[in-house]
């Protein structure tokens, strides 16, 4: 029914994604707007605007504490608001970033030493701290911090970044999956896969390496070990279904089973935290402000999409999916096709596998919980037939982050855990229908 | 391609609708989160929200951390604060996120329940280096990448000896042999059987006492199913069998079931650990003999307390051990949790 895309349909195809890149979009305009909330103020400008406020109101001959909390940006409040009060003339009798009791001990101090406190510049956090009513001089009332600002939680970068980092391990799995898809497969196995290659990795780490002290040629022998794994478990896959005729989700499905099981039984059912902390670099670390698994993303996406859209292979793969017996008396190779899709799936579930226990530092046999369904979603709203022969790289990256955005966006909405249940079986049911939709628009 | 565009169109709508929906229903209960912004320079000191206190926990089926969050809730509404509560469902990683979520939304603190005691440190050091503080009640953080301001939990140690003590009770005079239901992967029941045991060798060391040995000690893995099944294998090698102390209600009850099924339910004694409310019912059946009880309201009642106390400037303690309370059969007659059963 479906065969290899021609060429003048692919702009067809960027329309088609295109959609899905406005549904993404409608969302995030939609969360920006629902969680504007406001800010707690700190920073610099913060830091400011008490400093004017202060010495507007009570004058330059006036004491000052100057008291912010642990955030990153609590530092430059601090600094700010000293710097403007003192250019003032105000006395700064002490400047405090830390915990409320660092505070207390300040403010103490700063009595004992005969001052009186005529204002303390805070942070908006800082402000709230319920430290100042303890001392009868000083109280709430006399804490000056800046407005909040009005701003959507959603669209904080710091929020953006973390929605991006969240969906990279999910999106990493779904090339694998997408792949799989689109040849008329399905792959339960790759939640078990990702527990599979974190403990291996750990355990070889633990090992044969030196457990905390591990150099980083080990480290990566360990990460190639637990991916390595995961690839033997995907060419078991493709075997069982292409020599022996077992369809896909039994394979598979025995294979969630049984990678689980191995897991468990090689890390005896414990997390396992002998790692260098410098294992933690590829999951955990940033490089110019972003995440690292985000550029794995990324890079892994862009050779996804040079490989099912510019290669033999991937002309295969949409082949076999559309007409596996077509395929086959044109001369493509269908089993072997086959086996290395689900070989890329079970080696893209490891790495997935491996960047998750870099993030958490340990290997830890509960990981991946069905991180099947979530990668399966991702592929289908993505808008990958699930009949296969049809779906795009691209578009799983879509589906991946519309996912994302949805349960991020509710999360900040305190959305209970039970009502985005209902929400993300919607859209994914959704998502489906649309491909349904499709198909009758086309046998027409 | 009208089709599609028709589809892609109609998804669009469908989506836009079902977002619109949610957020109008999580506004009406969210009356403190957002609303205008003052146009005046300087805020008040104090506002009508002190906060938000983000509570994830290890799993909300578990009774015991819904009662652990509903008095978290309770307790912070009293001072101010409001607390979001969510369950890491056993999944350290959606736990992790949790507390990325947590950060941006601003939370004053962050209170966990690790889903893994070990594999959680990178999200405290995470929280950490954010500048929110981190506490941790029931099941404590076990590493040294994060850093927690205080745990609070239930004394698991002088629970297991109350249990040691009952069992000495039970059978000091005949002697006798037990089996323990294990959960060994959590340190709390780590310490429950310690304190048992201790108790137990203590009894054992008198000169003349009647033996109480131990003969087996397996993995029950604190579900009322593996309860079951190692009780099951357990009393067809030791058909003598005279008491069993499980580390938990479920794997307690798991337990009985099996001794009913083998008809040894009059012969073999049981000493369970919790007191939840199935627990405390069948304590009052008599099919259980009796309980160390924890206090979950307590525990998200100090939560709160050592939270408070941290805003106010005072030095919080590192650990705070609630302790935990024997109860039998004439408590639960007395108990008013379980009148209306």
């Amino acid at each position: 029914m479906n065969e290899t895309r021609p060429k003048p349909q692919r702009w067809a195809a960027f329309a088609n994604n295109y959609g899905m890149v406005l549904v993404l979009l409608i969302l995030i305009a939609a969360f920006s707007v629902l969680t504007l909330e406001r800010q707690s103020s700190t920073g610099a400008d913060a830091g400011r605007v008490v400093a004017r406020d202060i010495v507007n109101a009570h004058g330059s001959s006036s004491t000052v504490v100057v008291v912010a909390g642990l955030k990153p940006p609590d530092e430059s409040f601090l600094r700010e608001a000293t710097d403007a009060l003192e250019a003032a003339g105000v006395t700064v009798a002490a400047t405090v970033g830390g915990r409320p009791a660092d505070a207390r001990r300040a403010i103490e101090r700063v009595l004992q030493e005969g001052h009186s406190i005529d204002a303390i510049a805070a942070t908006g956090d800082a402000a709230r701290w319920s430290i100042y009513d303890r001392f009868e001089s000083v109280g709430n009332s006399r804490c000056v911090s800046a407005a909040p600002t009005l701003w959507p939680t959603f669209a904080k970068s710091e929020n953006i970044l973390n929605v991006a980092n969240q969906t990279a391990i999910y999106a990493i799995i779904a090339i694998g999956m997408t792949m799989v898809i689109i040849t008329a497969g399905i792959d339960l196995s790759v939640g078990s896969l990702v527990a599979l290659s974190a403990v291996a990795a750990a355990v070889f780490i633990r090992d044969a390496g030196d457990g905390t002290e591990t150099g980083a040629g080990l480290m990566i022998v360990g990460c190639c070990v637990g991916m390595g794994i995961c690839a033997l478990g995907g060419v078991f896959n493709g075997v069982m279904i292409t020599r022996l005729g077992i369809p896909p989700f039994i394979t598979t499905l025995a294979m969630m089973l049984m990678a689980r099981g191995l897991a468990r039984r090689l890390s005896d059912e414990l997390s396992i935290q002998a790692l260098p902390a410098s294992f933690t670099w590829i999951g955990g670390a940033a490089t110019f402000g972003i995440p690292n698994p985000v550029f794995l993303m990324v890079v892994l996406y862009g050779v996804a999409h040079v490989v099912m859209s510019r290669t033999v292979f991937g002309r295969y793969a949409y082949a076999v999916g559309g007409n596996a017996e077509a395929a086959r008396l044109s001369g493509v190779p269908v089993k072997r096709v086959i086996v290395v899709v689900y070989t890329l799936c079970g080696a893209l579930a490891g790495l997935g596998g491996i960047v998750q226990s870099s993030k958490l530092g340990s290997g830890d046999p509960k990981l991946g919980l069905m991180f099947e369904l979530d990668v399966i979603a991702a592929v289908v709203v993505g808008g990958t037939s699930l009949m296969g022969g049809e779906g795009r790289i691209f578009g799983t990256l879509i589906g991946a982050f519309i996912i994302a955005v949805i349960k991020n966006g509710m999360n900040l909405m305190k959305v209970g855990a039970p009502e985005q249940q209902i929400v993300l079986g919607a859209v994914v049911l959704l998502a489906v229908l649309v491909d349904t939709l499709k198909r009758r628009g086309t046998a027409h | 391609m009208s089709m599609d565009t028709q589809t892609r169109l109609a998804i669009v709508l469908i989506s836009a609708l079902l977002v619109s929906g949610c957020g109008d229903n999580s506004q009406v209960s969210n009356s403190t989160g957002s609303g205008p912004a003052t146009s005046d320079n300087s805020a008040p000191a104090t506002g009508e929200s002190k906060g938000l206190i983000g509570y994830t926990t290890m799993s909300l089926t578990n009774p015991f951390f819904k009662v652990i969050g509903d008095s978290m809730t309770e307790e912070a509404a009293k001072h101010g604060y409001e607390v979001i509560v969510v369950s890491g469902d056993d999944d350290v990683n959606k736990q992790s996120n949790q507390i990325d979520d947590f950060i941006v939304k601003g939370v004053s603190a962050i209170v966990l329940t690790p889903c893994d005691p070990r594999s959680i440190g990178q999200a405290i050091k995470k929280a950490n280096d954010k500048g929110i503080p981190v506490f941790t009640n029931d099941t404590g953080y076990d590493g040294d990448e994060g850093l927690v301001e205080c745990h609070i939990a239930t004394d698991n140690l002088q629970g297991g000896r109350l249990a040691g003590e009952a069992m000495v009770k039970l059978l000091g005079e005949s002697g006798g042999t037990v089996l323990v239901v294990h959960k060994p992967d959590a340190s709390s029941c780590l310490l429950r059987v310690q304190g048992f045991t201790e108790l137990v060798d203590a009894h054992n060391a008198k000169d003349g006492s009647a033996k109480i040995e131990v003969v087996a000690t397996l993995d029950g893995k604190g579900s009322r199913e593996a309860g079951y099944a190692v009780t099951k294998d357990s009393i067809v090698s030791n058909p003598n069998l005279s008491a069993i102390f499980a580390i938990n209600d479920p794997s307690a009850l798991g337990a009985r079931s099996a001794l009913e099924e083998a008809g040894k339910q009059d012969q073999v004694t049981i000493i369970g650990f919790d007191g939840e409310k199935a627990g405390k019912e069948a304590i009052l059946k008599g099919t259980i003999l009796c309980d160390p009880i924890q206090f979950p309201d307590q525990m998200g009642k100090t939560t709160i307390e050592m939270i408070l106390k941290y805003f106010d400037g005072d030095d919080v303690p590192k650990e705070i051990l609630i302790p935990s309370k024997m109860y039998y059969k004439a408590d639960a007659e007395k108990d008013p949790a379980l009148q209306s059963g």
